[in-house]
């Protein structure tokens, strides 16, 4: 890398940039749509960074009323959007146009100051989490398939955990019969398409009671991360010295607390990577959620629902989006540091 | 009643499978410094490793104080090892490596301490006991593997190859170091090395292997001396042992060891057994160092032959000089300060009689 030419040096930044460009426009255009209220969404053109407030030019009316005025940018200028004296009304219009919360009297007491003072501009901040509290208060569920999604991860980490690092020990440490047909077997698994098995698998759930409860899903989604956590798992599990467990065993241990105390915390990198795939494939499904669940919806789904349902307010499923990147987003920053650490540096 | 007796002790790894170790038998008494010494694949770790309990056993008994331990588990057997690679565990610090053996026997905490800082002191890493072992070098990591062995204060300490992944000084230094605490905790100690300088330092007996058999049972000087086997004469010393085929003939009152480059007449002190080999085949070893080099032609009773010098090897205290005799290459070890260049033509003769012979079939030494 370090001997390119200036024209493959500009090549090669430029489709790099492309590669930027393709990827961050698309989060920063979501992101923005996320924090926008109701009026900036019909806004032509659209803001590439999400504002932080409103302004609203008000001029006096007659009978005691005032006439707002807001500017869309799309080259027509100040426009006449209500003219009101009744306070409940103006609040309603702040929230909901703009996502301002403020009480109507103290619009009103603002305002009162154009009547000496003629036509204003006043500015006020949005408030940044409105859409947020929208998509809870609007769509259905929504506080529910978050404590669902969560629950769900954590059962998906932990059953293809405790089973997967298990199996993983076997595949490094024992030699047994078919052990290498097993080993692919295991990875078959992860061949089929969720969509492709959907019937027998509702069916099966069915008939265990596990329909619709957040257990029966996460079972569904550890099986193939069993396989995952299995084939990274052993490889750490081969990477330890093996004298290491067998110093144990000579200086007290017995099987148990050898690999408890000795064992997995070596191999907690790839434990921590395990994790993450399980995370990822829990939170992230939508699909077996819609064939496999009723009432016990994830969030995963319901802000696919939103998105896919809501022909106005799309803002409030962008915010739901942003609520569901969040926690993945912080869990795979938190575990990278143990990943890195699996791939390179610390000798075992 | 010996400390620890191994009897018949046999090893295969799988069924029918080839003897890993063959009907070994050993008693070792307290506070003895054992080496087992052969080359790699010999059998010597698989060897110690049964003792630890690490191995399952495949045919035999292992006592300890009379007592068999096959039936405990390794951390019943009250041994504790020191492996090849320290086996330091990286995820503790050197006070919790050193504290784990305690810590599992439920040892109440005042006296973990105590018997640890006890246990670094002879180690002499007191002053590592907060640091990981990523932070510490190869040296100090193998003495947190010590201080870890001592601390539980083992019927046995079981070493295997802890000094081969030191570099060549500080081998040198830990074996005394070794050394120094053995003869301080007076443990009985059983040491597994392919080095035979370590060994020949560092045991009380050397326990010499090779292919699972013991080939010779005794103290350096014995094992050097007196090689019980072909084997064990070619595997220790360096350089090797030489090997001549010869002839075992018999002229007038005397016997000669015949080959086609030499006829050499034989001490009478060793004569009596060879007699049964006479006319037979067998091999005559003489250590380089027993091969005398003369530039003056003598060519008295333990004259062996003439011979070309090709190489000379300068080592400071002695020189190694390089020959053939029969196609053979010969080395010859002299201490002596001579000024021989190659291609000088030397006679050579025997040392004190110093020659070994061993049987063709059996590779037993003749005696």
């Amino acid at each position: 890398m370090d001997k390119l030419n200036i024209v493959q040096k500009t090549v090669v930044s430029i489709i790099l940039a492309t590669m930027v460009i393709i990827v961050v426009v698309p989060i920063l255009f979501f992101l923005t749509v996320a924090f926008s209220n109701d009026v900036e969404m019909t806004q032509f053109p659209k803001r590439i960074f999400p504002s932080f407030s409103v302004t609203v030019k008000v001029a006096p009316a007659e009978n005691g009323e005032y006439e707002l005025f807001y500017d869309k940018g799309d080259g027509e200028g100040y426009r006449s959007i209500i003219t009101t004296k009744n306070a409940t009304k103006l609040e309603n219009h702040f929230k909901r146009q703009y996502g301002v919360n403020i009480s109507g009297e103290k619009l009103l007491e603002d305002f009162s100051a154009t009547r000496e003072n003629g036509p204003m501009e006043f500015t006020y901040r949005k408030d940044l989490l409105f859409n947020f509290k929208q998509f809870f208060a609007i769509v259905n569920n929504s506080s529910k398939a978050l404590k669902n999604s969560i629950i769900v991860a954590l059962y998906t980490i932990l059953i293809s955990l405790s089973i997967g690092s298990l199996a993983g020990y076997a595949m490094a440490r024992y030699n047994f019969k078919f052990k290498e047909t097993i080993n692919v077997g295991m990875l078959i698994v992860r061949m089929f398409p969720v969509v492709g098995i959907s019937i027998p698998m509702a069916v099966l759930l069915i008939k265990f009671g596990l329909f619709d409860t957040l257990i029966g899903l996460a079972i569904l989604y550890s099986i193939p991360n069993i396989a995952l956590t299995a084939w990274i798992t052993s490889s750490i599990f081969i990477g330890i010295n093996k004298e290491l467990e067998e110093a144990s065993y000579i200086f007290g241990g017995n099987g148990f607390n050898t690999f408890m105390r000795i064992t997995l915390p070596l191999a907690f990198p790839a434990l921590a990577a395990s994790s993450m795939y399980a995370f990822l494939a829990a939170w992230n499904d939508t699909i077996s959620a819609l064939i496999l669940t009723n009432e016990n919806q994830t969030l995963a789904l319901v802000v696919y629902k939103a998105i896919g349902t809501t022909s106005s307010g799309i803002q409030y499923a962008a915010a739901g989006s942003v609520i569901l990147i969040l926690p993945a987003l912080v869990f795979t920053f938190i575990v990278r540091k143990y990943v890195n650490q699996m791939w390179g540096g610390v000798e075992l | 009643m010996s400390y620890l007796v191994l009897k018949d002790l046999e090893k295969r790894y799988s069924k029918n499978g080839p003897l890993i170790v063959n009907k070994m038998n050993l008693s070792i008494e307290k506070g003895e410094f054992i080496v087992f010494l052969g080359p790699s694949g010999c059998g010597k770790t698989t060897t110690i490793r049964m003792i630890s309990g690490l191995e399952e056993v495949s045919g035999g008994d292992i006592l300890i104080e009379g007592e068999s331990i096959l039936n405990k588990k390794p951390r019943d057997r009250g041994v504790s090892m020191i492996f090849q690679s320290y086996a330091v565990w990286p995820h503790m610090t050197v006070f919790d490596n050193i504290a784990y053996p305690l810590k599992l026997k439920k040892v109440p905490k005042d006296e973990i301490k105590k018997r640890v800082y006890a246990a670094a002191e002879a180690a002499d890493i007191t002053a590592l006991l907060d640091r990981y072992p990523a932070q510490m070098s190869g040296g100090q990591r193998q003495r947190v593997a010590v201080a870890r062995a001592i601390v539980v204060k083992p019927k046995i300490f079981l070493m295997d190859e802890p000094l081969s992944n030191l570099d060549a000084k500080l081998r040198v230094s830990m074996r005394t170091e070794l050394k120094n605490i053995h003869n301080k905790e007076h443990s009985t100690t059983i040491f597994v090395t392919h080095d035979q300088s370590e060994a020949m330092s560092l045991a009380d007996r050397i326990v010499v292997m090779n292919k699972g058999v013991i080939e010779q049972i005794g103290t350096p000087m014995e094992v050097y001396h007196d090689s019980a086997t072909k084997f064990v004469a070619s595997f220790i010393g360096t350089p090797p042992t030489n090997f001549f085929s010869v002839k075992l003939e018999s002229l007038g009152n005397e016997l000669f060891a015949v080959s086609k480059g030499f006829k050499y007449k034989i001490n009478k002190e060793i004569e009596g057994p060879l007699k049964a080999y006479l006319n037979k085949e067998v091999d005559l070893g003489i250590r380089p160092e027993f091969i005398g080099v003369s530039l003056d032609g003598k060519k008295d009773d333990s004259y062996l032959c003439d011979a070309t010098i090709e190489f000379v090897e300068p080592q400071g205290t002695h020189s190694i000089l390089i020959t053939h005799i029969e196609g053979e290459e010969v080395k010859i070890m002299t201490t002596e300060y001579m000024d021989i260049r190659p291609n000088t033509r030397v006679s050579l003769y025997v040392k004190d009689g110093k020659a070994m012979f061993f049987d063709k079939e059996t590779t037993k030494r003749i005696k």
